[in-house]
């Protein structure tokens, strides 16, 4: 190990107080009655949008008006539930999919110029008004960030009320990348004044399904 | 407690030098509300611009100075926040270097008060409402309203007294002072002033009313800047309630 | 090295002050974060017990720094990450060039790090022939600009749109207006992605790094920090040491309280747990992850009374709540840290001798104190190394002598009695309505009208106010005629007075043109 390694450790044992304080975790929470409405109230108020629908089915009609109004011509679709298994091609026809680990090509250079990325997600935070993404196979990260569009599909049952709860639930190991996304990419840099879409996409539009 | 009627004034030295109608005023109220007030005429500095510009040990020796001075009296009273909260949160820690020297000081903190809170708390005394008082408006002093909590007080003692009290934009914002800060950067604390004297005019009150000599003397700095009157808190009242 | 005396404290604040554009931006800018954060907080229920609790986690961190680091390291290297111990600027900086270079990169896109601004990395690539892009687009304006961030959330917050403009044009090569914010925006996405597809390599900072999992957290609006992870090959984050925290528990707290005391948010628009690289199987991400474990002076800070600097988390609140920050703005601090935290870190991390103005660029009005997440006793750390300053002789011999001699004088009342009454002769010349009329050339209050001496003191005035009548309402006024003190007292001391004064004047002068 480098002499670096341990001299820094070594500078920290000297200097550390040692014992145990560490005070017990944190378990007072934020009590939502509604967690939807919530969820919603919070992301819309973050310029995110936000479609409601009774189930998995009405939620790929729903997201079939989206990508019509949207004049969706490349689409990139992460593989996974409830999209995994659809026949995109077959239901959306005018559409040059792209099924991540599916189809053939270049998975980054397609998201750079696709009009939209529809994804799933983990979990959504009702106090922050965030879906979470995660990676893996079938799952890009480039699709909920490079194209102008994120389109995620999320189902009520993942709502939960907060990073706290997010954290506490978290078991096992965690994927390469989980990012809890609010709503879409902004900046106030330029005289404070508020510009949507500064890298990330520039409508976050998420569709919530089932009870 | 030989006589709780009896109290020590500490009059600071910028009041004794500076504004000693201040000194005054304080122990004119403190008599109107009943106690007999004593001056321990040795006493100067409370050390607080040593301490704060670094000089310890120049700041333990006035503090002990001062311990020495008031420790035989049941209460202290200051009319300003930031030597009383001097006493009362720093004497402890200073005066560690003699034996027994933070019990000391921690005895002579726990019976050391900012005016208006002996007035509220200690004395109980409220003031009658005045025939004509000010619209005023208060500044919340850093040290009396962070380090002591106090602020409440003087706002309910100015409306005993019949003032209209018309806040200004965020009232505990220094007021550029900060002791030695206001002669090493005086550019910038110059600057902290004339924004902190422009939201109080800005209210339309009569009077900007500070409980803290330093706070005070600042603004003073400014005051041809303003057509408000600036007073003392315990001028005002000593004021109204005559 | 940048340094920072009285003299040139004093002179770029003075300049600050006077620029109008500059006043109102950061007055725009902390208002709105002040009552963003207000609103943010008030959200939370026992946001104050959870204040408390994340300062007892911090600091229980800290007393056991070490433990957490190595399991930090070990679960970072488990998830298939390269950690790298870096003890000061030039070894963090030799490190990520070398990787870069193994790389063959010749472009390295930057989120925005504050560590890296801290060891000057963008210097240090572009001598090793890499050439580094800011990719927040403050950091952006600020790198086109060759200046220094004036915050550390908004570093251009000193920029107008107008100039902004003259700097995009010139990089794009087109004639931009200044007229729309939005289409400026534009530019720089249009411009910054093809940096980030271009890139062989993504540098950022780790807001916190959580030691069950080896995770590092990134914290970005714009997107920058998921930008530099996910799309070139290879990501380096640097990470100070004390950034660790040991659960996910905790990292959330952190997370609840981090946006919410920065910018108002109750959380920033992506937060991004990286994990090590990408896995097999995984459809993208880069398939290196360096994460450099940087000291920086840190672990001379542990165990000492300034451990407590330790716990900041960056967020800037106490730049938004200083007023003495408000007048000034960031690049006044000569460093990238700069407000209350930059005022006690920045001479902690380089030397009180480089930065002797900064431990008394504050009023000690605790507004710091008040906001800061982790209750760290900015004041406190102060004062101290005010104390620093003296017991070290960082403060000049003769401002020493003098301050010395005043609290010398005042253990000695009827000397200082004395001295004072000769004042009160002395001032008569300069006495107006309200203070003494001092020119300013000479007043080391600058425009700030002196205060004059009471005709008589308060000891002056006590016999006569022990006399009146006690307890009673009403009591006559105090009599205040003005009672010159006797011509003998006078000559009796005027020795030991004007010499005072003189050398009093004279060095307050001399403060002014020092260096």
């Amino acid at each position: 190990m480098s002499t670096a390694r341990e001299e820094i450790l070594t500078a920290l044992r000297r200097g550390e107080r040692g014992g145990n304080s560490a005070p017990a975790p944190w378990r007072s929470r934020q009590q939502f009655d509604d967690l939807a409405a919530r969820f919603t109230a919070t992301l819309t108020g973050l310029h995110g949008e936000m479609i409601r629908a009774a189930s998995a089915d009405e939620a790929l009609d729903r997201l079939g008006d989206v990508l019509r109004d949207l004049g969706a011509a490349r689409v990139v679709v992460n593989d996974e539930p409830p999209l995994a298994g659809v026949d995109l091609a077959a239901r959306w026809p005018g559409i040059a999919w792209h099924v991540v680990g599916r189809t053939e090509g270049d998975l980054r250079a397609f998201c750079a110029g696709a009009d939209a990325g529809v994804t799933g997600a983990d979990a959504a935070l009702a106090e922050t008004g965030s879906v979470t993404v995660s990676s893996g196979p079938g799952r890009s990260r480039m699709a909920s960030l490079l194209p102008p569009v994120h389109i995620a599909l999320v189902a009520a049952e993942r709502l939960t009320s907060d990073i706290l709860t997010w954290a506490a639930a978290r078991s096992g190991d965690l994927p390469a990348n989980v990012t809890a996304i609010s709503g879409p990419s902004k900046t106030a840099d330029i005289e404070q004044t508020l510009a949507i879409g500064m890298h990330g996409p520039k409508r976050v539009i998420v569709i919530l399904y089932g009870e | 407690m030989t006589d709780p009627k009896r109290v020590a004034i500490m009059v600071t030295c910028m009041v004794d030098q500076i504004m000693p109608e201040v000194g005054v005023a304080a122990v004119r109220l403190l008599r109107r509300a009943g106690y007999t007030v004593e001056f321990p005429v040795e006493q100067t500095c409370c050390g607080q611009p040593f301490f704060n510009s670094g000089f310890r040990a120049q700041a333990a020796d006035l503090a002990k100075r001062s311990l020495d001075i008031f420790e035989p009296y049941d209460a202290v009273v200051l009319p300003g926040g930031s030597c009383a909260a001097m006493i009362r949160k720093e004497y402890p820690h200073l005066l560690e270097r003699w034996p027994g020297g933070t019990a000391r000081a921690e005895a002579l903190a726990a019976r050391t008060y900012e005016l208006s809170e002996f007035l509220v708390h200690v004395a109980g005394w409220e003031p009658a409402p005045a025939a004509r008082a000010p619209r005023v408006t208060y500044h919340d002093s850093c040290h009396m309203n962070r380090l002591l909590g106090l602020g409440a007080e003087s706002r309910a003692l100015l409306r005993a007294a019949g003032c209209e009290i018309v806040e200004m934009h965020e009232s505990d914002r220094c007021c550029g002072f900060g002791g030695l800060f206001s002669f090493r950067i005086p550019e910038v604390s110059n600057a902290m002033t004339q924004e902190k004297v422009r939201r109080a005019n800005t209210t339309g009150a009569e009077v900007l009313v500070s409980a803290d000599p330093g706070c005070l003397m600042q603004m003073r700095g400014f005051a041809h800047q303003t057509g408000m009157r600036l007073a003392h808190l315990a001028v005002l009242l000593e004021e109204l309630t005559r | 090295m940048n340094e920072v005396s009285f003299h040139t404290f004093r002179a770029d604040a003075a300049l600050a002050i006077a620029n109008p554009h500059l006043q109102s931006a950061v007055d725009g800018a902390t208002l709105k974060f002040r009552r963003d954060r207000l609103r943010a907080l008030a959200d939370l229920p026992d946001v104050e017990a959870m204040r408390d609790h994340f300062k007892a986690m911090r600091a229980a961190t800290l007393a056991n720094l070490s433990e957490h680091l190595e399991q930090f390291e070990r679960q970072a290297l488990a998830a298939g990450a390269h950690v790298h111990w870096a003890r000061d600027a030039a070894e963090a900086t030799q490190i990520v060039i070398g990787i870069a270079r193994q790389h063959g990169a010749r472009l390295a896109v930057k989120a925005k790090s504050m560590t890296s601004e801290e060891i000057h990395l963008n210097a240090a690539l572009d001598e090793a022939g890499i050439t580094p892009v800011e990719t927040d687009l403050g950091e952006w304006i600020v790198q086109l600009a060759a200046e220094s961030p004036a915050h550390i959330v908004v570093p251009a917050l000193h920029k107008t749109r107008q100039q902004v403009a003259e700097l995009f044009t010139r990089e794009v090569g087109r004639p931009l207006s200044a007229d729309d914010i939005p289409a400026l925006t534009n530019e720089a996405r249009r411009a910054l992605r093809k940096k980030f597809l271009a890139a062989e390599i993504g540098i950022s900072g780790a807001n916190i790094g959580v030691a069950e999992t080896g995770s590092i957290v990134l914290v970005t609006n714009e997107g920058n920090g998921r930008m530099v992870s996910s799309v070139p090959p290879v990501h380096v984050a640097v990470m100070g040491v004390e950034k660790v925290c040991p659960t996910w528990d905790d990292a959330a707290v952190w997370l609840e309280l981090l946006a919410r005391s920065s910018t108002g948010q109750p959380l920033s628009v992506y937060t991004t747990a990286i994990t090590g690289p990408a896995r097999d199987g995984d459809a993208d991400g880069p398939r290196e992850l360096h994460i450099v474990l940087y000291d920086g002076g840190r672990s001379g800070m542990l165990g000492t009374g300034y451990e407590e600097v330790l716990q900041c988390i960056r967020c800037g609140a106490c730049l938004n709540h200083c007023p003495v920050y408000q007048e000034i703005a960031g690049q006044t601090y000569g460093h990238a840290y700069s407000g209350p935290i930059g005022a006690v870190l920045v001479p902690l991390l380089h030397g009180l001798e480089q930065y002797e103005a900064l431990p008394h660029a504050s009023s000690l009005c605790g507004a710091c104190l008040e906001v800061c997440p982790a209750r760290i006793d900015l004041p406190r750390m102060l004062l101290d190394l005010r104390a620093e300053e003296v017991a070290r002789g960082v403060i000049a011999p003769p401002e020493q002598a003098l301050e010395k001699s005043a609290a010398w004088l005042l253990g000695h009342r009827r000397l200082f009695g004395l001295l004072t009454d000769v004042g009160r002769v002395f001032q008569r010349p300069l006495l107006s309505k309200d203070g003494l009329r001092v020119p300013r050339r000479l007043n080391p209050a600058g425009k700030r009208r002196l205060p004059s001496l009471a005709p008589r003191s308060f000891h002056a005035l006590w016999d006569e106010l022990a006399a009146e009548e006690e307890a009673v309402a009403g009591a006559a006024p105090v009599k205040r005629a003005v009672r010159a003190p006797s011509r003998g007292r006078i000559a009796a001391v005027i020795g030991a007075s004007v010499v005072p004064l003189v050398v009093l004047w004279h060095l307050l002068r001399r403060r002014g043109g020092k260096r």
